[in-house]
């Protein structure tokens, strides 16, 4: 393996460590190792709910990155069950996974939901499976938000974290932008130009309610969600040029962070919500940098190559094997997604295939990004495992899809 | 301001609640709620923003807006700087400013697509800023110019070429007002 590369150093099975700031850790994972193989067996009963539920289920297992689909000779688990339909329009679906060498079912249950839900039920199986065989959260029940373009007009909408069971948000007619998640999964906040104006707004995805939160002259925009969800980040350039600052959403009291004579933008959470990375292009082009939650001098991030923008920060919940990580979008000359390295200051490149790749944004997982990549200018969202390198194109969405934020 | 029928709002929230609840654990007896209903909620089907605070300006009548009075400000790739040749563009637009006092100035800010979305956002921004310190130097007040930036969400021409990208990275002057 390379030296001097940041990241995945891949140990064993899925036990995979992630090191963000020790200097030479390792990026390469050889594709495909570090996997279970599990036999999808299948289900019996209604054939037409099991293909159906089969399908679902091999597609989870494999965006899960911690699956190979595999015959049952040679498997690690095999899985069986079968399904029922039941009077109302209910599906019942029980599932058995036994580990081969030791005979053991490490899984047994049942799981009862309505036909027109049948994808969500089976995503809740396939996080099940991830969760006992791996002990790390899996992906399959989070939504992804995302703009739509839509008759001339942009859109927000949100799809399953596989692509389907598109809903749009929005009916504006107008441009809406940039959504990011509340911590809890319940609201968006955005950028609306409804009022002809770049406003923040948020939407409530429970009631549908939406409030405008920041119209100032000028500006509003890149809202970002602390981790507590008390905060948000986001620029304003009230007071002359693009300038970052926090609003409590208690209060709506503002606080100023930057003091520049370029444009700073694009703010994203540190994991310990102490601090905020973002993009300031005040010594010419557009770095990252980061600043504490309180404002204070600036650290600069990245140095190369000439154009970073677009920071994430993932959020791996408590217990995960994945550490920390910040990705950034570089144009080297076509738009690529890496990986900042702090010890090296550089951007370790995980999407660069010569095409255009921006605005990552990271699973709850810490392990998986949606990306936007655009052929032809034809802007299309993918996921990336990041252990693994693999790109999954998601359904096309008819007109163009773009700016994806991964909900919790 | 229009807002959904309170009725069936409620209903609606009630059940989509129940429904985001019910994904949590599938293994309860399912709620008779399907995601086109959530979509429903969602959708809002053209339901208005509840607005806050209002700009300073006021909301502006775009209805009444004239567009192409003045040749567009022109800027290299990832600049907000006006050359000196694009600067003599802006005393026309001053000396309209200064004519007609009941008139508002929106500047807008655009960058061609050769950018990320929410950065040329902010550099829209920063070119219609630096178009508006030009004017207030010209002595148009700042009070009576307000900006907007684009990025790259709606761009002049719609083109894949450097003959397209050199025309929207631009600040076009709106005149509003009665």
């Amino acid at each position: 393996m390379k030296k001097n590369r940041v990241a995945f150093a891949s140990v064993l099975f899925c036990c995979a460590t992630v090191v963000f700031s020790a200097a030479h850790a390792q990026v390469d994972v050889v594709k495909g190792a570090g996997k279970h193989a599990f036999a999808v067996g299948g289900f019996s009963g209604d054939a037409a709910i099991a293909g159906q539920v089969t399908d679902v289920l091999k597609n989870d297992l494999r965006l899960s990155g911690y699956f190979q689909l595999s015959p049952s000779a040679g498997a690690e688990f095999v899985q069986s069950g079968s399904v029922r339909g039941e009077g109302g329009g209910g599906v019942e679906i029980e599932c058995i996974v036994t580990e081969v060498a030791t005979k053991r079912s490490v899984l047994a249950s049942t799981y009862k939901g309505f036909a027109q839900e049948l994808r969500r039920t089976v995503h809740k199986l396939s996080d099940d499976i991830v969760q006992t065989i791996t002990k790390q959260r899996g992906i399959a029940q989070t939504k992804i938000a995302f703009v739509w373009a839509r008759n001339g007009a942009k859109e927000l909408a949100v799809m399953d974290y596989d692509g389907y069971n598109v809903q749009q948000l929005t009916y504006d007619k107008s441009i809406s932008v940039r959504p990011r998640w509340s911590p809890d999964g319940r609201k968006l906040v955005y950028t609306s130009y409804k009022s002809s104006f770049p406003d923040v707004a948020e939407v409530n995805l429970y009631t549908g309610q939406r409030r405008r939160i920041a119209s100032f002259p000028g500006l509003n925009s890149g809202a970002a969600f602390s981790p507590d969800g008390q905060t948000l980040a986001l620029t304003l350039s009230k007071d002359g040029n693009p300038e970052l600052y926090t609003m409590s959403i208690g209060s709506g009291n503002l606080q100023r962070l930057t003091y520049t004579r370029g444009a700073e933008s694009s703010p994203t959470w540190s994991p310990d919500g102490q601090s905020i990375a973002y993009v300031s292009d005040n010594l010419g082009t557009p770095q990252v940098y980061s600043i504490g939650r309180d404002g204070g001098v600036p650290t600069r991030l990245t140095v190369s190559p000439a154009y970073n923008t677009e920071p994430d920060w993932s959020h791996p919940p408590a217990g995960s094997e994945m550490k920390p990580m910040l990705t950034v979008t570089s144009r080297a000359g076509k738009f690529q997604i890496g990986i900042y390295d702090a010890d090296a200051r550089t951007v370790i490149p995980v999407v660069a295939d010569g095409v255009d790749n921006e605005g990552s944004s990271w699973a709850s997982d810490g392990r998986h990004l949606v990306f936007t990549k655009a052929v032809n200018w034809r802007p299309q969202l993918y996921l990336l495992d990041v252990m693994t390198r693999e790109q999954i194109q998601l359904p096309a969405v008819e007109g163009g899809a773009s700016e994806p934020a991964w909900g919790p | 301001m229009k807002v959904l029928r309170l009725t069936r709002a409620t209903f609606v929230a009630l059940t989509t609640a129940a429904v985001l609840m019910a994904c949590q654990g599938c293994k309860s007896k399912p709620k008779p709620k399907s995601d086109a209903e959530l979509g429903n909620v969602l959708g809002m089907q053209g339901g208005d923003i509840n607005m806050g605070s209002a700009r300073p300006l006021g909301e502006l009548d775009m209805a009444n807006q004239q567009r192409g009075m003045f040749s567009p400000v022109f800027f290299a790739l990832d600049s907000a700087k006006i050359s000196a040749s694009e600067a003599a563009k802006l005393p026309a637009v001053a000396q309209y400013m200064k004519a007609n006092p009941n008139k508002t100035l929106v500047i807008e800010g655009y960058c061609d697509e050769r950018g990320t979305a929410e950065y040329n956002r902010a550099l829209g921004e920063r070119r219609a800023q630096t178009a508006r310190e030009a004017l207030v130097k010209l002595d148009v007040p700042a009070s009576r110019i307000t900006t907007v930036s684009f990025g790259k969400d709606k761009p002049i021409d719609s083109g894949h070429d450097e003959a397209a990208w050199a025309k929207n990275r631009c600040c076009e002057f709106v005149i509003a007002g009665p």
